[in-house]
């Protein structure tokens, strides 16, 4: 318990540290990864938890973040309104996907948010009056309270990090409180579950919508970040960037998407930087830290302090499956 | 194993650490040449490369007296890494001027950026009309074209020089071939044209056959698409036997010369208009051609945006000159009085929005020494990108879309 206070204490301390130590373009970088990281954190709240793969968490970002583009640029709308609205739209899309998907497990839990992510690509895409189509909408601003403008780099590093620090926070405690258990029995071993009364069904589906709102949030972050929304963010490549940083990282702890995100974003920016054939390097760096730490980066961190200390029961998953 | 593990992690973190780290900055001046130099569309990414290098090549000696150094950045065609790049550009490596983006999306992207961040900017191949119209900022100009801009003049060619009447348009379902066109609709109404029919289907199909066994009659089918839809379009439609009824015509980017040899000997005749031919014979392409050939290989034809990124580049140098330095406001003012009157592709200026005035050619593909190549047959010139149409007018009327303009030349909007 101690352990987590001091890990927390030292994150907290490094993002306070960040925008007054390094660059502009640092600090851009940072928004980024922090953005990144609220949607992996989508995606590991159900890979991690419930052992469900979702393809379509970047979705969630590109519903909002349209939204935002929509009623902020087309409509004029005042910029809480139009936040609210977002999430709200998020909230509802993340119900409608959930009530398609929560009986499906694994692969076809995997193929149901492929289609649904590709269907709402398509439609970003195809759907020109509203979306402005492959050209996208282009303007979308934050206000400027008083002398205060969000739009600043620093000015929207903090109120990035306030939120993405306040969701991480408020996910950790969500691990360890009975839900966060009772979805890592389920991905254990669901007929139990349901055996011990407890509704499957029900807190599948919540977690799902939980994990869809994280991913609005993440949306709302992009899209003024971007200052354009355009379908870009809702294709596959996204998406399967998303799964690769939170596997990188370590889909099953609470900080291994942070970490991956970070690593693949500091990998992507130094490489490109030397050469055209960055992807291949990352490519390859990739496959040997797959290969050499399957469970992620942030697994193999904790093992490491763990051996330090004295071992500790963990609860994660081995095998998965029916009852005989 | 053990030690790979942690190898591994060292190596990752020491990254992490180095990239965040600011990097030098000296008094010299800085381009950054951003274009898709990998992904699906590094092809026009290299096109502009190449084009760039071979004028840093030509002028080396003013680059040297400028003290002027330039970076390339790929943009992977994606937007938000355009505007990842672009921040790179202003706040790590203290780039002055920025060339590019080359495709529609980032294009307009960087636009985005550059409005928030002031950063002159010389567009190349980008050609979303907004760019330098309705959404146009000061420190943004275009080397290149908007959609629309070679289609007027093909528009006025189809119905005044080959009679034809009523069109077939098929074409991509997104905003390119919406803007093509739009510019053909206007300029093929006021030039006497009847009607267009529109037929769009979604990129990457790669199965015609619903869309050509019910193919409308008209006078001649346009299409508006190109790459691996447009092979296939142009395969299934000789393979139909439609060319016998109706000759197929060309968006700009249809007869592309890197689709010309699978296309074969049926595409001889084929008809697209754009402000570029690389069967132009003017004394400057003869000798932009040789010289990219030279510097290149000659199994690689300079294209549009080879010769934009080029010309871009060219700009930039001309305007940091008559800046005498980076100063931003004077490198605009000078990038916005830009005349090119010895570009390759032909003389042209910039209007008061930005965007060349320029020759649009009419091209005809022909076989040149073995060769499949766009010919000239008839030049349009000193084009504008509205067009034969007033600006303010134009900016004033809705942007081209799906269906927008109407598609019956009859219609109260073409009065």
């Amino acid at each position: 318990m101690k352990r987590d206070h001091l890990i927390i204490l030292g994150i907290v301390a490094a993002l306070v540290a960040w925008p007054l130590l390094m660059g502009n373009y640092a600090v851009s970088q940072a928004n980024r990864a922090m953005i990144y990281a609220l949607a992996a954190l989508s995606f590991s709240l159900l890979a991690g938890r419930l052992g469900w793969f979702s393809l379509c968490q970047t979705t969630f970002a590109g519903i909002s973040g349209y939204t935002i583009a929509i009623l902020g640029v087309r409509y004029g709308l005042p910029f809480p309104l139009v936040v609210t609205l977002a999430l709200l739209f998020t909230a509802v899309s993340a119900v409608i996907f959930g009530l398609l998907t929560v009986r499906s497990r694994q692969v076809s839990f995997l193929m149901l948010t492929l289609a649904l992510g590709q269907m709402v690509w398509a439609l970003s895409f195809q759907w020109v009056d509203v979306t402005g189509g492959y050209n996208g909408i282009a303007g979308v601003r934050m206000p400027a309270y008083g002398g205060l403008n969000l739009n600043d780099t620093r000015v929207f590093y903090i109120l990035v990090a306030t939120v993405t620090v306040a969701i991480f926070l408020a996910v950790w405690r969500l691990y360890r409180s009975p839900f966060g258990l009772l979805l890592l029995g389920i991905q254990e071993n669901e007929q139990r579950m349901r055996a011990l009364g407890h509704p499957v069904y029900l807190a599948r589906f919540t977690a799902f919508v939980l994990a869809g709102m994280i991913g609005g949030v993440a949306g709302v972050f992009l899209v003024y970040d971007m200052g354009i929304m355009s379908p870009s963010p809702l294709g596959l490549g996204h998406a399967v960037w998303v799964l690769t940083a939170a596997v990188l990282g370590g889909y099953r702890t609470l900080l291994g998407p942070a970490l991956g995100v970070a690593v693949l974003i500091a990998l992507e920016t130094l490489v490109s930087q030397y050469t055209d054939r960055h992807m291949m390097v990352i490519g390859l760096v990739l496959l040997l830290s797959i290969l050499l730490m399957p469970r992620g980066l942030a697994e193999v961190f904790e093992q490491y302090f763990k051996r330090k200390s004295k071992p500790q029961a963990s609860v994660t998953t081995t095998t998965r499956g029916e009852e005989p | 194993m053990k030690h790979a593990k942690t190898l591994i992690i060292s190596g990752m973190s020491a990254l992490a650490v180095g990239s965040a780290a600011h990097l030098q900055a000296d008094d010299g001046l800085r381009v950054g040449v951003i274009g898709p130099t990998t992904g699906v569309f590094s092809f026009f990414g290299e096109q502009q490369r190449m084009g760039v290098e071979l004028a840093m090549e030509e002028l080396a000696d003013r680059l040297e007296a400028l003290d002027l150094e330039v970076r390339f950045y790929d943009s992977q065609g994606d937007a938000e890494t355009t505007v990842d790049r672009l921040r790179a550009m202003e706040s790590r490596d203290d780039v002055d001027l920025v060339v590019g983006p080359v495709l529609g999306g980032t294009g307009l992207a960087g636009l985005e950026w550059a409005k928030g961040s002031g950063m002159p900017m010389v567009i190349s191949y980008s050609a979303p009309e907004d760019i330098t119209m309705r959404d146009r900022a000061e420190n943004v100009v275009r080397a290149g074209w908007t959609g629309a801009q070679p289609m007027f003049a093909f528009g006025q060619y189809v119905a005044e020089e080959l009679g034809h009447q009523r069109i077939i348009a098929v074409g991509q379902d997104y905003s390119f071939p919406y803007n093509q066109l739009g510019g053909f609709l206007k300029g093929f109404c006021a030039a006497g044209g009847e009607s267009v029919e529109r037929i769009w289907h979604p990129t990457g199909t790669s199965d015609y056959s619903s869309i050509l066994a019910t193919l409308p009659d008209g006078d001649a089918v346009l299409y508006n698409g190109a790459g691996s839809d447009g092979l296939a379009f142009f395969q299934q439609y000789h393979d139909f036997g439609i060319d016998a009824r109706m000759p197929l015509l060309g968006g700009s980017n249809f007869f592309a010369v890197g689709d010309l040899p699978e296309m074969g000997e049926e595409a001889i005749g084929g008809l697209s208009a754009l402000q570029y031919a690389e069967g132009l014979e003017t004394d400057e392409f003869v000798a932009f051609r040789d010289a990219f050939w030279d510097m290149h290989g000659d199994d690689v034809m300079p294209l549009a945006p080879a010769e934009h990124g080029y010309v871009a580049f060219k700009m930039a140098v001309n305007a940091f000159e008559s800046a005498n330095g980076g100063d931003r406001d004077a490198l605009i003012a000078a990038l916005r009085e830009t005349e090119m009157p010895d570009a390759p592709r032909g003389p042209f200026y910039l209007d008061e929005y930005g965007n060349p005035v320029q020759n649009i050619y009419i091209n005809e593909v022909q076989e040149v020494d073995g060769r499949l190549v766009n010919v000239p047959i008839k030049t349009y010139e000193e084009v504008s990108q509205f067009g034969p149409f007033d600006p303010e007018e134009y900016l004033a009327g809705e942007p081209d879309s799906r269906d927008f303009p109407p598609g019956d030349c009859s219609d109260p909007y073409y009065d």
